[in-house]
């Protein structure tokens, strides 16, 4: 395994050069022959054998498999942002795994909080196998370097995390994520793994069912080219941005990956799904995480009560989001919180942790607080109300095992995917693993696969490139369009979803949400950038995530809207009771040539965990 | 008010300047800022910024010449410190490439990173199945470089690197270097030291600048320090540096230990030795040396003066 890459080497070898369209004069091909194991690349495009497109924990750890499974085929990781820019870093809380079964934990009793908390839209076969993973992956990651928070034996330290028996989240400080991606960075470099930033996927190529690539453009230059590779890892991370200002996640996390699969005729599995987080600072949503509630920390309304007594007696706080999340708008609602409309919010109070406790276990989240609320919440509570966090939804995978998607050379990961390990509602903790072990698992298969399979013809490919680059001087060529049409669009659309497909779900807010979606579809068309300039042109970059976000708010809406039942994050005022003669199915839309979307159903797998209703 | 933003469209350098409302922005952080400023005036602004809470180290810039995270900025704090003023110039971190505006190339960062070999080799007693084992006193000797979230702010301000890059690396790279040679668990710490050697440990001029400006309170300087003494004890003492800084030591105490017996090192033996200065520091960490026998009263004091002269005897080499 190469550990050392000159600059030169790297840019030789990662070597999509973008711009190199005709290839033959940069020696790309050669360069790539020499990596690649079978038939070389003929067709003249950029090429490689892994591809990896997304670089958060799942992205990363795909990379680090992949080379560790055949040291002899290239990998490549793409990503919009710096590897170390995505929703990976920005989980506090913990990574879920049972490593100690002194208590009488187990991966079984893991499995059954996770269906158990996915309120049983989860596969059950899925959960278990995810469940034995979760422990290996947390020495795992010990063992490559990550500096977890210790007990008094020296061991992992964990913590409680909603909707758990037992005590099983694993972490480092509050900042898990961070020290986590880091970690996972740290590791693809000793790996040798290459990296392209700032690099955006644009779409993805499906020919004859097979995945031949992807058509990317160089954020930098403005160059779109079209990247062949033996198989794809789609890592590119959640659609929460479908309310825009009202979620806790990166700029970044706008559904690309999910709407590049739609567009290439896949399948985008349980869309509505999308969870809200019930402590997001009152401005811009940013997340005080569950470690604070998980160290203690207590919800208070205006008349001082711990309201959670209402609605969970005996867990409070530390219910599953979905709860916790609705009793608080439920609160606002019913006149019981402090301001109003927007502004309207409940208190999170810690001070009886003591500052020490605090400054140890909590700085970061103290750090927010100060940061966008102004206040301390070492002296006093904090204003929160819930904001959008994960999606549970995601490309459809269709199994654990391989998290290959139907289209043999495509594979998925991480909250871009949707294997079903979630089902309705994510507990706390249980992502960052999903991202860990899901993307090692793809980067595994999608190694195998590539070691086997010769590139596609890329025809297809280029076809979609040419469309991309007349899209570019399309919308950007007259240089015309009023500057705020875009962001404008962007937070009305927003605060539609939130209103109409928020925590509360109707069927006619649902119906008045389509004639809305329709009108901003319209208006998206006919929006211009008044930017001619190709050379890292941000507007163009937000203005493809805002159209992927319209097709993610669109199939969300598709599936919300059939979804005639209340199960976990999926609640619906006019059918408050879960379905499951109806609805223990997740939903799979899919989208024509036309751009029309259709839904069907797919069972649930149903295992050793009874069906039963969801109490705390 | 306004804001003077340091602009590159791919060709060339110009300067645009935009008015905005106090009231629009006083409330906001720098980045709100920016981002008021790119969706209401100019969208053709570029900058990068993606977790917006301080952690994903995306949104390094400069105001007024020094390097901020424009996230973990309130407008209010930029006001209080630079008293009420109503212009500020905005400008790309320094010593990265602009690719365009206030956004750099990250590149060569990580390929520097990758030359140190960031991630760790464990121990042969710890295994992939069954993870490491550490205690709390070995934990809380790296955690603090793990803060680092790659921002870039300590880079931008280094002098060293500002001078010449050729033979230099970010002072993050040699914090992460530190912090995985340092732990507990690392099998072997020159598998980071050794390379950290060869590309420019002892170049560092140690002016402290990359630890005054770190929004994480990381101390490059003193990572750095602390590579340089582990690299000593190790036996990589031949080469220049290690040279330079017996040398240097040997005149800090062999002289009568005051400040001014240092300037008069200076006027002997020239320039370069004071380059070499830092390595004063590296001995005092390695406890080596005591500071406060040589500047006489407090540390910090006798920190600033050997800061300045190192300074100035940087601008003179340089001249
Ligand atoms: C504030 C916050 C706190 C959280 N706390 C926790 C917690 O305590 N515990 C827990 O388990 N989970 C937590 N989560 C959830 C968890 O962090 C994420 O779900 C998980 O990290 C997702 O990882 P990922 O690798 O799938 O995607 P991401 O980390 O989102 O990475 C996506 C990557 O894809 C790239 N990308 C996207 N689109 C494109 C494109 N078109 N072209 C190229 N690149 C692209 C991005 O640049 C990025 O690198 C939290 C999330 C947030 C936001
Ligand atoms: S050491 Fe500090 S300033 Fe430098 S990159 Fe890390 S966090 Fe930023
Ligand atoms: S102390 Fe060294 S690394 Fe830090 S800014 Fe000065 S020269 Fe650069
Ligand atoms: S936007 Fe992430 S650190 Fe500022």
């Amino acid at each position: 395994m190469t550990e050392q890459f000159t600059r030169r080497e790297f840019l030789q070898s990662a070597c999509i050069t973008m711009g190199a369209l005709a290839v033959s004069t940069t020696g790309v091909e050669k360069a790539f022959a020499a990596t690649s194991t079978s038939t070389p690349n003929t067709s003249g495009m950029p090429s490689c054998d892994v591809l990896i497109i997304g670089s958060g924990a799942a992205g990363l750890r795909a990379a680090v498999a992949a080379r560790k499974k055949n040291p002899n085929l290239s990998v490549v990781v793409v990503s919009k942002v710096m590897p170390t820019r995505s929703a990976t870093t920005m989980a506090e809380g913990g990574i879920n795994g049972v490593i100690d079964f002194s208590e009488g934990d187990s991966f079984e009793l893991h499995a059954k909080d996770t269906v158990k908390g996915g309120d049983f839209l989860v596969d059950q076969d899925t959960a278990l196998k995810f469940a034995n993973y979760a422990g290996a992956a947390i020495h795992e990651l010990d063992y490559i370097g990550m500096p977890f928070s210790r007990d008094s034996k020296g061991n992992v330290d964990k913590r409680y995390a909603g909707g758990a028996s037992k005590i099983r989240c694993n972490f480092a400080s509050d900042k898990t994520g961070h020290i986590l991606t880091h970690t996972c960075l740290d590791d693809a470099l000793k790996h040798g793994v290459k990296f392209l930033m700032d690099h955006h996927m644009l779409d993805l190529s499906i020919e004859n069912g097979h995945c031949e690539g992807v058509v990317l453009r160089n954020i930098r230059t403005g160059d779109i080219a079209p990247v062949r590779a033996k198989s794809v890892v789609l890592a590119t991370g959640g659609y929460t941005r479908v309310f825009w200002n009202r979620t806790s996640t990166p700029y970044i996390a706008t559904g690309d990956g999910a709407a590049a699969a739609l567009r290439a005729g896949l399948i985008f599995k349980d869309p509505e799904m999308l969870q809200f987080h019930p402590t997001g600072v009152c401005h811009g949503g940013t997340l005080i995480t569950e470690a604070a509630r998980g160290e203690g920390g207590i919800l208070l309304n205006n008349l001082g009560e711990r309201f959670m007594k209402r609605y969970v007696p005996n867990k409070m706080e530390l219910a599953p989001r979905d709860i916790v999340a609705r009793s608080i708008e439920t609160e606002i609602r019913e006149g019981r919180a402090f301001g109003h409309d927007m502004e309207a919010y409940v208190l999170l109070d810690v001070t009886h942790l003591g500052k020490e406790k605090i400054m140890r276990n909590l700085p970061q989240i103290r750090h927010i607080g100060l940061l966008f609320e102004n206040m301390d919440l070492v002296e006093k509570p904090i204003a929160i109300r819930p904001t959008a966090h994960y999606s549970m939804g995601g490309i459809h995978v269709t199994s654990i095992d391989t998290m290959a998607t139907p289209a043999p050379g495509l594979f998925a990961a991480g909250e871009a995917s949707c294997v079903s390990i979630h089902g309705a509602n994510r507990l706390g903790g249980n992502s960052l693993c999903d991202a860990t072990v899901t993307g090692k698992i793809a980067g595994i298969n999608a190694a195998e696969y590539a070691a086997k399979a010769d590139f596609g013809a890329g025809k297809r490919l280029n076809d979609l490139t040419l469309k991309w680059t007349s899209h570019f001087k399309e919308i950007t060529g007259s240089g015309k369009g009023n500057v705020n049409d875009m962001y404008a669009l962007r937070e009305e659309l927003g605060a539609a979803n939130w209103y109409n497909m928020g925590i509360f779900r109707t069927e006619s807010k649902l119906l008045a949400l389509a004639d809305k979606h329709a009108e901003f579809q319209a208006r998206y068309d006919a929006i211009r950038i008044p930017n001619t300039n190709p050379v890292f042109n941000t507007a163009y970059t937000e203005y493809v995530e805002l159209g992927n976000l319209l097709l993610a708010s669109r199939a969300a809406l598709m599936g919300a809207t059939a979804r005639k039942e209340s199960r976990g994050s999926h609640f619906r005022e006019d059918y408050l009771k879960r379905d499951d003669e109806n609805f223990l199915k997740h939903s799979m839309v899919t989208m024509d040539e036309s751009g029309k979307m259709h839904l069907d159903w797919k069972d649930v797998v149903v295992g050793q965990f009874k069906i039963e209703e969801r109490k705390y | 008010m306004k804001f003077i933003i340091d602009r590159f469209d791919g060709k060339k350098n110009y300067q645009q300047t935009y008015t905005v409302e106090k009231k629009d922005i006083e409330a906001l952080t720098l980045l709100g800022t920016l981002l008021f400023i790119k969706q209401h005036l100019d969208l053709t602004l570029n900058f990068t910024a993606s977790c917006r809470m301080a952690i994903c180290g995306a949104c390094g810039v400069r105001v007024n010449g020094h390097s901020y995270l424009a996230c973990d900025t309130k407008m209010t704090e930029l006001f209080e410190e630079y008293k009420d003023a109503d212009t500020f110039r905005i400008s790309p971190l320094s010593n990265y490439t602009v690719i365009s505006d206030l956004a750099v190339d990250w590149e060569p960062a990580i390929e520097n990173l990758r030359k140190v070999k960031p991630g760790l080799v464990a121990k042969d007693k710890f295994s992939e199945k069954e993870g490491c084992v550490q205690n709390q006193e070995e934990y809380d000797r790296i955690v603090g470089q793990w803060d680092c979230i790659l921002c870039g702010v300590c880079a931008s301000e280094c002098n060293k690197l500002s001078a010449d890059r050729s033979d230099y690396m970010e002072p993050f790279v040699y914090t992460h270097a530190w912090k995985v040679a340092n732990d507990s668990r690392t099998k072997d710490p020159m598998i980071h030291v050794k390379p950290s050697v060869a590309n420019g440990l002892w170049n560092c001029v140690h002016c402290h600048e990359c630890t005054n400006r770190c929004p994480k309170h990381i101390s490059a300087a003193d990572d750095i320090a602390g590579l340089r003494a582990l690299a000593m004890k190790k036996g990589l003492n031949s080469g220049v540096g290690p040279a330079h800084a017996k040398s240097f030591y040997t005149d800090l105490v062999e002289d009568s230990g005051r400040l001014n017996e240092i300037r008069l090192a200076l006027r002997t033996e020239g320039v370069s030795t004071v380059l070499r200065a830092g390595t004063a520091v590296t001995l005092m960490s390695a406890g080596k040396m005591n500071p406060l026998e040589i500047f006489g009263g407090h540390e910090i004091e006798g920190h600033k003066d050997l800061v300045k002269m190192i300074e100035a005897a940087h601008a003179a080499h340089k001249e």
